[in-house]
């Protein structure tokens, strides 16, 4: 019934350098939305620079360090994966990628468990040790809380994201050679790590 | 320029081994261990250790930037807007602490 | 079904239906989508604005009562803002051409396409959704400057959502623009073949992907405050105010620019058409538009020359803000320079492309003297301020905006308006334009604050002038979009391309087929304004 002329740059056709560009740009976003936290923390720090130092006594360096390892092995295993599915091996890069959630869940626990103490003594934003504490000391907590908070929220979202693409491997649509949405959800994991790579030294090591 | 953006496609992408993420991943956790050795047996050079803690942060991101991320190895244009990317945080951060530094 | 048979094919009636259009994934319906919704939204602004003046045209209680008209000019402020001149001229325009003009199909992620403007309804809904309940729509001003928006028992929290959801459909739309240009345009267009309606959309999405996250975090941080009953602008645990406005204007600042670069994609567009002659400077256009787009990230300070920040960041400030001049003063001496010798033929989009050079160098200028440190101190909050952005907006974008409609009208649905009625719509609105807005800036040269609901007797005279303006405005308003919708139903039809253009979306079919081209298209030789029968000089 129509013409059946197709333009040959149609917007219509799977275009893996296209859909990289779009994910590179939305991680730009993402960058800058943190970006602004990073910004608040500056200053405060520079206003607060004792009683940022003092509150951050609060934090268990060790727990910091452990996450900090296992979002790197999580940014390498999920890196190999690409490496397998490359190579053909979708089996190995399933793996690879369930392993990657797996570690998404370890940081999480023990975010759970690094939040559960705070909670415990009160220090959550409106609790009741958080309001005797001196101005600056608050501020990093509020800090504390929104930016690990919003980071663990990207930590669920990287999750579920690869939860998808292990589906799509299952079904074929990502494969050997067309493997653009595993390196997309690739991407936005190591983003995850980079901002870790950030707040774990501002949080965690200005003793 | 642009014909070439359109046209050339399989370009064999580059693969990276298994080998060169794993050397990846060393290098990071020793780039941790450092720092975290800093900051906890170097308590009393505090405003050296905050540097120092982001400067290694910095190498730490770009070296998952060039190597997990695959920047390296990308058209140049990744690293060009990443670096504009950048540059442009970078100077929001400066002007609004220049304000909190110069106020009376 | 005979009716279709006769005609050939086009996106208009290869499907039917009320579904057909929701789950569209064609550019130009998504376009016709924002086109319909934002019209819808723009009108309720409008009525607010008309409300206002209404208020104003005696001192004391008119209408309303203070308290509803603090909440008027905020929710006017959100929905002229958020709702229509942020998407306007890239959702509706940008959408519906940048394809055609590079010679493709689509967008580069048509569903992505799909989901911002159900971003932008579900925004919408939200934003007007303050109406009904609670305390009613929030009174900060658009700008939900802290500490007041903590404390007000106002709706803000909804509204502040609203922005972040409308922000969001912001960057997904500048994020498939940027790739668009990169990826799909038609062999042979090189980046310097663009048209530049296209650079300058490339501007503007680069700032819609890299300022709105800085105010998405921000509003965050008030919704966050407002929950918590503590936050980080809140001086009892630390907080400064102040970091509030920076984040803010980080992103608002650059938000101008969001609103002013289409609307010179457009006016660059419609004077080589009707001077037929090729564009005088193509090249200082394109890059002037980046250079704005550039430099306006770094300019954000000069809002808040009176906040308490330091005289040293002002001067900063104020010193690059006279830098934004040039780019654009490049651009009006371009288009000026490209209507000399050219074979002008006066048509209605012409005028209002001639208007927004009028309108814009007003409101530029009269930027640049609140951009002078020591002359803002006296006019900042007055109603020089109101009078200067709405020359830029309104006169400027929303000109261009209807300018926009007029000229690319025949090919959306190819059918003409009246030329005629066209024509008086134009000049009603143009007057009414300037009746309604010139005074403010006396006024606020005379002293008289924004934002209150009352003013001194002195005020009355140029107040009343400037509420009959608005009236005359709005008729011509009215007439126009009379004119429009009649053009629509029983305009003359016309062929492929009624201005004789040359940018490639004159060289298909009006309107349009679903996929553009039945043809490849063919590129203009030596350049993209190069007009083959322009005189020489």
């Amino acid at each position: 019934m129509n013409h059946t002329f197709t333009l040959p740059n149609s917007g219509h056709n799977y275009d893996a350098k296209a859909s990289k560009l779009g994910m590179w740009l939305f991680l730009y976003t993402e960058l800058l939305l943190f970006g602004g936290l990073f910004l608040v923390y500056m200053v405060y720090r520079s206003l607060n620079e004792e009683a940022f130092l003092l509150a951050s006594f609060n934090l268990d360096v060790w727990m910091g360090t452990f996450n900090t390892v296992v979002l790197l092995t999580s940014s390498m295993t999920v890196a190999m994966s690409i490496t397998a599915l490359q190579l053909g091996d979708a089996k190995k890069s399933i793996m690879l990628l369930w392993l990657t959630i797996a570690a998404a869940l370890i940081f999480l626990v023990v975010k759970y468990f690094e939040w559960g103490a705070k909670f415990e003594h009160g220090l959550f934003p409106g609790m009741d040790h958080f309001n005797t504490l001196p101005p600056g000391e608050r501020l990093y907590f509020y800090l504390y809380f929104f930016m690990t908070g919003l980071h663990g929220l990207h930590v669920i979202v990287g999750g579920i994201f690869i939860g998808v693409v292990i589906h799509k491997i299952k079904n074929k649509s990502v494969n050997k050679n067309r493997y653009q949405l595993l390196e997309n959800s690739g991407l936005y994991w190591h983003l995850v790590d980079l901002i870790w790579i950030y707040l774990f030294p501002l949080f965690y090591l200005i003793h | 320029m642009s014909n070439k953006d359109h046209n050339s496609e399989p370009h064999a992408e580059h693969i990276s081994s298994y080998r060169e993420h794993f050397g990846t991943w060393v290098g990071l956790i020793l780039l941790t261990m450092m720092t975290v050795f800093i900051s906890v047996f170097g308590a009393d050079l505090r405003t050296l250790s905050v540097a120092t803690a982001l400067l290694i942060a910095s190498v730490k991101a770009l070296v998952v930037g060039y190597y997990f991320m695959h920047l390296k190895y990308d058209p140049a244009i990744y690293r060009i807007m990443m670096g504009i990317v950048m540059a442009l945080f970078t100077v929001f951060l400066v002007m609004v602490i220049f304000d909190y530094l110069t106020r009376n | 079904m005979s009716e279709t048979a006769a005609m050939p094919l086009n996106y208009l009636n290869v499907k039917k239906g009320i579904w057909s259009w929701l789950f569209t994934l064609d550019h130009k319906r998504i376009a016709l989508l924002y086109l319909y919704s934002i019209g819808a939204f723009f009108l309720v602004g409008v009525a607010l604005g008309v409300v206002m003046r209404l208020e104003l045209f005696n001192p004391g209680r008119d209408i309303i009562e203070p308290q509803t008209y603090n909440q008027v000019f905020t929710l006017h402020g959100v929905i002229m803002i958020f709702l229509f001149i942020i998407p306007s001229i890239p959702a509706v325009f940008g959408n519906f051409f940048l394809p055609i003009m590079l010679g493709t199909d689509d967008v580069a992620f048509p569903r992505l396409n799909l989901f911002s403007w159900y971003l932008y309804i579900i925004g919408a809904l939200f934003a007007l959704s303050t109406l009904i309940y609670g305390n009613g729509p929030a009174d900060t001003g658009w700008t939900f400057y802290a500490p007041y928006s903590v404390k007000t028992g106002t709706n803000v929290s909804m509204s502040v959502l609203a922005a972040f959801i409308l922000g969001f459909s912001s960057i997904l739309t500048g994020l498939n623009f940027i790739v668009t240009i990169h990826r799909l345009r038609t062999p042979g267009m090189t980046f310097n073949k663009m048209p530049l309606f296209s650079w300058a959309l490339y501007a503007t999405s680069w700032i819609q992907v890299l300022a709105t996250p800085v105010i998405g975090i921000t509003l965050m941080m008030i919704i966050a405050e407002r929950m918590f009953g503590v936050g980080l602008f809140d001086p009892s645990i630390g907080g400064d105010p102040i970091l509030y406005q920076h984040l803010f204007w980080i992103y608002s600042h650059p938000a101008v620019y969001i609103m002013a670069l289409p609307a010179m994609g457009v006016v660059s567009e419609i004077i080589p058409t009707f001077a037929q002659r090729s564009i005088f400077g193509y090249k200082p256009i394109a890059y002037s538009s980046m250079a704005i787009a550039f430099v306006g990230y770094f300019v954000w300070g000069h809002h808040m020359f009176t906040s308490g920040m330091s005289g040293a960041a002002a001067i900063v400030f104020s010193i690059l803000t006279f830098l934004v001049a040039i780019p654009t003063a490049i651009k009006v001496f371009n288009w000026v320079a490209t209507l000399y010798k050219g074979s002008i033929d006066i048509q209605v989009p012409l005028l209002y492309a001639l208007a927004f050079i009028f309108n814009f160098l007003i409101g530029g200028l009269t930027g640049l003297v609140l951009g002078a440190l020591v002359v803002d101190v006296h006019v900042h909050d007055t109603y020089f301020v109101v009078g200067h952005f709405h020359y830029v907006m309104f006169g400027g974008t929303g000109f261009a905006f209807f300018g926009a409609l007029h000229y690319w009208f025949p090919k959306i649905w190819g059918k003409m308006y009246n030329k005629t009625r066209a024509n008086l719509a134009f000049a009603l609105l143009f007057i009414g334009f300037n009746t309604l807005y010139f005074p403010m800036l006396v006024l606020g040269i005379m002293g008289m604050p924004r934002r209150y609901y009352d003013y001194l007797p002195e005020f009355h005279s140029l107040n009343q002038i400037s509420t009959v303006g608005s009236w005359i405005l709005v008729v011509g308003l009215l007439l126009m979009i009379f004119n429009l919708v009649a053009g629509y139903l029983k305009g003359q039809k016309v062929g492929g391309n009624p201005w004789n253009g040359i940018t490639l979306e004159w060289q298909t079919d009006s309107p349009p087929p679903l996929h553009n081209f039945d043809k490849m298209p063919e590129l203009p030789v030596g350049g993209p304004y190069n007009y083959p029968n322009a005189k020489s000089e």
